[in-house]
């Protein structure tokens, strides 16, 4: 998903595009990387399932595709990777919600030796992305949280991310969107996180987005948005904004909009029709001196 | 050249039919499909001995156009011994991705040449639904008992309807209409549930149903009606074996059976089989054994979605049921003519 970007644009905005394979962008003392692999080999899911002690995981798990976002010098690091997202899952472990068809199965004779199984199968998760310093910063990324890794905190505020600078006037230098798992819950609709990311002249800014579509049952779009203004650079503050929506068809269709799945295939066009039931703004000054 | 030839070679090159050449096509497969059983026999390839195996089909029909009744029982017998398919292979969800199911008779060599068992799955989710699914049907026509399609879950009108990339639309889009989507539907009511290789190992797409503990009992089904949402025909096109359940499990959707390792071991044991072969789910290798070699997933569908990466896989048998996986990457870029999902940069909020 590389795209071409103008080398004049990048030249102005004192960036450079990363080399050697690597995917991504060195601008204002900001390191943004992506990486987009395939899903996980069995050998790796089973050792997965033992992690997280379970023994059902989405259908396509793109364990090693990842989203970075470093502060070079603090070692502050944001990034993205779906072995933290589904940990959320399984921690907030929501109660199953039951497909239409339920309904007639429920008159099915039951063949004996029967267990209902009650895990949370559309991986909702509240995963907002991961964030540690790497007091050692040439350190690998790929390590993740581990000695030397101290996390931050991000901070209550009632600042809200200014749409308007975002308008598409600037050039966009790196783009990417990378899947981190996927499941089509059985032929019974769609659960799906990603994160797109866009580095301007002026500023990045990223979308993490879980969107589950229950077909005929409910709707649910969980987004967290992240802006970083680069203006000080050695102190750079992040703006995080989180916005989670949710609606049964039966209470779309109350309002008079389309109650088939097929109108709801894509949640950017369909999400103001969702209520929100969860918002929050949060601040993350990025230390300096570490 | 047939018409019917002039299609598929037509069709190899992944262009479409014209709609009317599609009802005339359905309306011959459906005569065809019709006359199948529920537990479509399969018989598994004889291999010859002799140069005989460069015989070419077309050249042996010829033969036979050619020669007298009593020359033809002769040939009958000729055929029994040396028409040469070395392999008969096995083959999971293709889902549309017709370039990469090129790849797949790369593999398994060319139909009718080779005999082919395709367990369902072939619309949806690629960008070639209309052109993998009539190559298929077209050579189910053409070469009746050298190519077996059984159902999928996804050969049905509801689910076709509501998938993104989905058989609906791709009709739509091709066509201006949904009659070719109809067409197509009505053909899918026709398809077989199942197939059983020399008696031996028995084929479907999903996997078992609490209601059905013999063959028989899939004989008598009324398979011919859009999939249901529950009973025996559904769970065989629908249900996965799962490890962590011993009987029977219900998913937490409330639909949906699973089936641990003693079902398998029973329903074996009653119809007398070595094991089942199906499709259906996922499997980064392109195959995966389950319950000590009782049950095993073949994968078709190389790179699915164009993003996942995974390989594929056939399963080839030889007469005396010799197995043998032949894996296989998706087709290279270049050969695809369709150009990458590339999305421009977007500026999303």
């Amino acid at each position: 998903m590389a795209v071409e970007v103008d080398d004049n644009d990048l030249k102005a905005a004192g960036a450079e595009l990363l080399t050697e394979g690597r995917r991504g962008i060195r601008i204002h003392g900001w390191e943004v990387h992506s990486r987009n692999c395939s899903i996980l080999t069995s050998s790796t899911l089973e050792l997965w399932e033992e992690k997280l002690q379970t023994s059902h995981l989405p259908e396509m798990i793109f364990g090693d595709s990842c989203l970075v976002l470093k502060h070079i010098k603090s070692g502050t690091k944001i990034h993205f990777n779906a072995f933290d997202a589904l940990l959320g899952w399984k921690q907030e472990a929501l109660p199953p919600v039951e497909v239409p068809a339920a309904e007639k199965w429920k008159f099915r004779s039951k063949p004996s030796q029967q267990v209902i199984l009650d895990y949370d199968y559309t991986f909702t998760t509240p995963y907002r992305g991961s964030e540690t310093i790497e007091i050692n910063a040439t350190k690998h990324e790929r390590e993740g949280v581990s000695e030397g890794t101290y996390n931050l905190q991000w901070e209550d505020c009632k600042e809200k991310i200014d749409v308007a600078t975002l308008a598409p006037k600037e050039p966009i230098l790196f783009y990417d969107e990378v899947i981190l798992y996927e499941d089509e819950l059985a032929d019974n609709g769609v659960s799906l996180l990603t994160v797109k990311v866009r580095v301007m002249p002026s500023s990045w800014f990223l979308l993490l987005r879980f969107w589950l579509r229950v077909d005929g049952v409910l709707m649910r779009i969980r987004d967290t948005r992240m802006h970083c203004i680069f203006g000080d650079n050695a102190n750079p503050t992040i703006l995080r904004e989180s916005c989670w929506r949710e609606s049964t068809f039966q209470s779309l269709s109350a309002k008079g909009y389309p109650s088939d799945s097929a109108a709801y295939s894509d949640p950017s066009t369909i999400s103001e029709r969702l209520p929100i039931v969860m918002h929050k703004s949060e601040v993350l000054k990025v230390p300096g001196n570490f | 050249m047939s018409d019917l030839d002039r299609q598929i070679e037509q069709l190899k090159k992944c262009e479409p039919l014209k709609e009317s050449e599609v009802k005339a096509l359905c309306l011959k497969a459906m005569e065809i499909l019709v006359e199948e059983s529920n537990v479509q026999r399969v018989d598994a390839p004889v291999t010859g001995e002799c140069a005989s195996r460069t015989w070419h089909y077309e050249a042996i029909c010829l033969y036979v156009l050619e020669t007298s009744f009593t020359q033809r029982a002769q040939y009958n017998m000729f055929w029994c011994i040396f028409i040469v398919v070395e392999e008969d292979p096995i083959c999971g969800d293709i889902h549309g991705q017709f370039y990469d199911m090129k790849e797949l008779f790369k593999v398994g060599g060319d139909c009718p040449k080779t005999n082919y068992l395709f367990l369902g799955d072939f619309v949806d989710r690629g960008f070639y639904s209309v052109e993998t699914f009539l190559l298929l049907l077209a050579l189910k026509v053409r070469y009746p008992d050298r190519i077996t399609l059984i159902r999928g879950n996804h050969e049905s009108r509801q689910i076709t309807q509501v998938k993104v990339y989905g058989f609906y639309d791709e009709c739509l889009r091709k066509y201006g209409s949904v009659n070719v989507w109809r067409y197509c539907t009505d053909i899918f009511d026709y398809l077989s549930l199942s197939a059983l290789i020399e008696n031996k190992i028995f084929s479907v797409h999903g996997g078992l149903s609490p209601t059905i503990s013999t063959l028989d009992q899939i004989r008598i089904i009324d398979r011919k009606q859009e999939v249901p949402h529950d009973g025996a025909m559904c769970d065989l096109l629908w249900s996965d074996p799962e490890d962590i359940v011993d009987g029977w499990g219900l998913s937490p959707r409330g639909a949906g059976y699973l089936f641990g390792g003693c079902v398998v071991t029973s329903f074996n044991h009653a119809n007398n089989i070595d094991y089942i072969c199906r499709a259906h789910q996922l499997v980064m290798e392109g195959y995966k054994w389950m319950f000590n070699s009782q049950i095993v997933t073949v994968w078709s569908a190389p790179n699915y979605c164009y993003r996942c990466g995974n390989v594929a896989a056939i399963l080839e048998l030889d007469e005396n049921l010799n197995k043998q996986f032949r894996v296989f990457e998706a087709a290279p870029q270049e050969s695809r003519g369709a150009p990458a999902k590339k999305p421009a940069p977007d500026y999303f909020l």
